[in-house]
C-alpha cells in the first residue's frame, strides 16, 4: 500500500532545506509547496532576528537566496500597513503569516474599458500559519495588515526569485510591484 | 514562585508574559535587583487590576501590560520616574483611566491601541516628552487642538476610530513625521496642514474624503500616502452651482480691488470686519476678490508624479480658469483623458 509521506519540517531551517530539495527539480507542484509551508508552525524565536520592522511601511528582509529558482522573504507589517495592488512579474509567489493575520483582497486585471474601477474578486483574511498562492493567472492583490494593535509578519517564497531590488535589500521597496 | 525563577542576575528584562498572572508579587525581590530591572513585560495574562508592585522599580523605563482587562491606572505610576514608555494595547482602559499628575511622566512612547477611549485624555495633551502616540482601534470621535502643543511630536496613530474631522492646529506638530488616519470618518482635511513639513507617511485610506485641498500639493516630499477607500472623484467634474453674489459682497469687492482705504471711525465694526476677511482669489490672473460667493471646481490634477487627485480650490467667478495645472493644455473644459499614457493612468488605477 502506498502511503504519501508529508514530511513536517519542525523548524524553519528544516523548511529552507526541504524547499532547496524540492527545487533542485525542474517541476515543481504547487500543492506540495503550499502544504509544506503551512506544515511548518512558525516559531518567532526561529525567525525574529530577520523580522525587522519599519514604522512608515511594510519591510522586505532576505532569508535564504534559495538556489536561483526561488528565493525567500519575511515581510513585515507594521500596523495599518499594506501594499499597492500588485500583480506577481510572472513568478509564482506563496505566502504563509508567521505572525498576526493579513487580508488578502483579489482583483481582475483591469480592461480598457474599466476606467478605474478596480473589480474586486474576493477577499479572505490569512490567520497565523495558512499559506496562500497566487501568481498572474488568478489575479492582482493587495495585501494589508488591517490591525490597528498588532503587527503582522509573513514569509514569502517567490520562483523564479524576487530579483528586482530598488533600494536597500533589506528594507526592500518593491518598486517592482508599484509601490504606494 | 514563577516570578522569582524569571529574575536572573543583572537581567534588566523581566518578561513574565503569557503566564495566567492575576496579579504580581515582588516581595521575593531584593532592593538592589529591583533597581536593575529596566524593561517589564506582563502582556497575555488575566490581570484586572494595575500591579502595583512594578511602581516599585525605580528605574523602570519600558513597561508593556498589554492584552489584560485593566480599567484603572493608579497614582502611583508617576512614582516610575524613568518611565518612557508605557504600552497597554487591549485593555479596558478609558479617557477616565488615568490619575490626576500622568500629564507630569516623562514618558516617550505611548501605545494604548484597542481599549475604549472615547477622547483623547488631557493628561495624555501634557506629556511634554512625548514622541510617539498611538490610540488606534478605540472610540474617538474627535481630535482635540491641544494636541497642537505635543511639540515633540513624531508618530501619531489614530487609525481605526470614529474621527470626523481634523482640527488645524495639528499643524502646529512641526515635528511629525508619521500621520495615521485610516479608517475614520473624516470628511475634509484642512489646508493648514501643509504646514507639516517633516511628514513622510500620511494614513488617509478609508475615509468619507471627496476631495483634498489644494495645499496639500506642497507635501511633495512624502514618501507614503495612502488614499484608497474614500469616495474620491475620479472624473473631473465641474460644479455649476453658482450663487450670485450678493449686493454687499458686490461693494465688498470693488473696496477690496481698488484698495479703497476704510477704516473703524468710517464704517460700522460689522463692515470692517467682513472687509477684512476679503479672500483672494486663487487665480494668479485675477486680482479680485471674494467674501461669500465661490464657485467650486473640483479639478483632476498631478500630484507626485504618482496620483491624479481631485483637489478643491475656490475661484471668485466661473470666468477665472484654475491657475493650478501642471499639464498646460488640460484647461477647465476638457474632461479629455486620452491625452494621458496608458501606463501612467494605470498606476493610478492601481493606487
Amino acid at each position: 500500500m502506498e502511503q504519501t509521506e508529508l514530511v513536517k519540517p519542525e523548524t524553519l531551517d528544516d523548511l529552507i532545506k526541504i524547499l532547496h530539495k524540492i527545487f533542485e527539480d525542474d517541476h515543481v507542484n504547487i500543492e506540495e509547496v503550499q502544504s509544506i509551508m503551512e506544515a511548518y508552525e512558525s516559531n518567532p524565536q526561529e525567525w525574529m532576528k530577520f523580522a525587522k520592522f519599519d514604522q512608515y511601511r511594510y519591510t522586505r528582509n532576505l532569508v535564504d537566496e534559495g538556489n536561483g529558482k526561488f528565493n525567500l522573504m519575511i515581510l513585515c507589517w507594521g500596523e495599518g500597513h499594506g501594499s499597492s495592488i500588485h500583480d506577481h512579474a510572472e513568478s509564482h509567489c506563496f505566502m504563509k503569516l508567521l505572525q498576526g493575520q493579513l487580508k488578502e483582497t483579489l482583483f481582475e486585471w483591469p480592461d480598457r474599458k474599466s476606467h478605474g474601477d478596480m473589480v474586486q474578486k474576493s477577499q479572505r483574511i490569512l490567520l497565523e500559519n495558512q499559506c496562500a498562492y497566487i501568481n498572474d493567472s488568478i489575479g492582482l492583490h493587495r495585501v494589508e495588515n488591517v490591525s490597528h494593535t498588532e503587527c503582522a509578519a509573513s514569509l514569502h517564497l517567490y520562483s523564479p526569485p524576487f530579483q528586482q531590488w530598488h533600494g536597500d535589500m533589506h528594507t526592500g521597496t518593491p518598486a517592482l510591484h508599484g509601490s504606494v | 514562585m514563577e516570578v522569582f525563577s524569571r529574575i536572573s542576575e543583572g537581567n534588566p528584562v523581566l518578561n513574565l508574559s503569557r503566564l495566567q498572572l492575576h496579579g504580581l508579587d515582588l516581595d521575593h525581590v531584593g532592593e538592589a535587583q529591583k533597581k536593575q530591572i529596566q524593561q517589564v513585560y506582563l502582556t497575555y495574562n488575566s490581570l484586572t487590576l494595575f500591579p502595583t508592585s512594578v511602581c516599585l522599580l525605580s528605574n523602570l523605563e519600558h513597561l508593556d501590560l498589554s492584552n489584560n482587562s485593566l480599567k484603572l491606572v493608579p497614582d502611583e505610576i508617576t512614582r516610575l520616574t524613568s518611565l518612557k514608555t508605557l504600552v497597554a494595547k487591549n485593555n479596558h482602559l478609558d479617557e477616565t483611566s488615568f490619575p490626576k499628575h500622568f500629564g507630569s511622566m516623562q514618558i516617550e512612547s505611548l501605545n494604548m491601541g484597542g481599549n475604549r477611549f472615547r477622547e483623547i485624555p488631557v493628561q495624555f495633551l501634557k506629556l511634554s516628552k512625548l514622541q510617539s502616540l498611538s490610540l488606534g482601534g478605540n472610540r474617538l470621535k474627535s481630535i482635540p487642538a491641544e494636541i497642537g502643543k505635543l511639540s515633540r511630536l513624531e508618530m501619531l496613530y489614530l487609525g481605526g476610530n470614529m474621527i470626523s474631522c481634523i482640527p488645524p492646529e495639528l499643524a502646529n506638530l512641526s515635528c511629525l513625521r508619521y500621520l495615521v488616519l485610516c479608517d475614520n470618518c473624516i470628511q475634509s482635511i484642512p489646508p493648514q496642514l501643509n504646514r507639516l513639513h517633516a511628514l513622510l507617511s500620511l494614513s488617509l485610506h478609508n475615509n468619507l474624503l471627496t476631495f483634498l485641498p489644494r495645499e496639500i500639493l506642497s507635501l511633495v516630499h512624502l514618501q507614503e500616502l495612502s488614499l484608497r477607500g474614500n469616495p474620491l472623484v475620479v472624473r473631473f467634474i465641474k460644479d455649476m452651482t453658482y450663487d450670485p453674489p450678493s449686493l454687499l459682497e458686490l461693494a465688498g469687492r470693488t473696496i477690496k480691488s481698488h484698495n479703497l482705504p476704510y477704516l473703524p471711525r468710517d464704517l460700522p465694526a460689522n463692515l470692517c470686519s467682513y472687509l477684512d476677511m476679503a479672500s483672494k482669489c486663487p487665480n494668479p490672473k485675477c486680482a479680485g476678490v471674494y467674501f461669500d460667493s465661490c464657485v467650486r471646481h473640483i479639478k483632476f490634477v498631478d500630484f507626485c508624479g504618482k496620483f491624479r487627485l481631485p483637489l478643491m480650490h475656490y475661484l471668485c467667478s466661473p470666468e477665472c480658469s484654475s491657475p493650478c495645472s501642471s499639464n498646460p493644455q488640460s484647461d477647465a473644459e476638457s474632461e479629455d483623458e486620452i491625452s494621458v499614457p496608458v501606463d501612467r493612468l494605470q498606476r493610478v488605477l492601481l493606487g
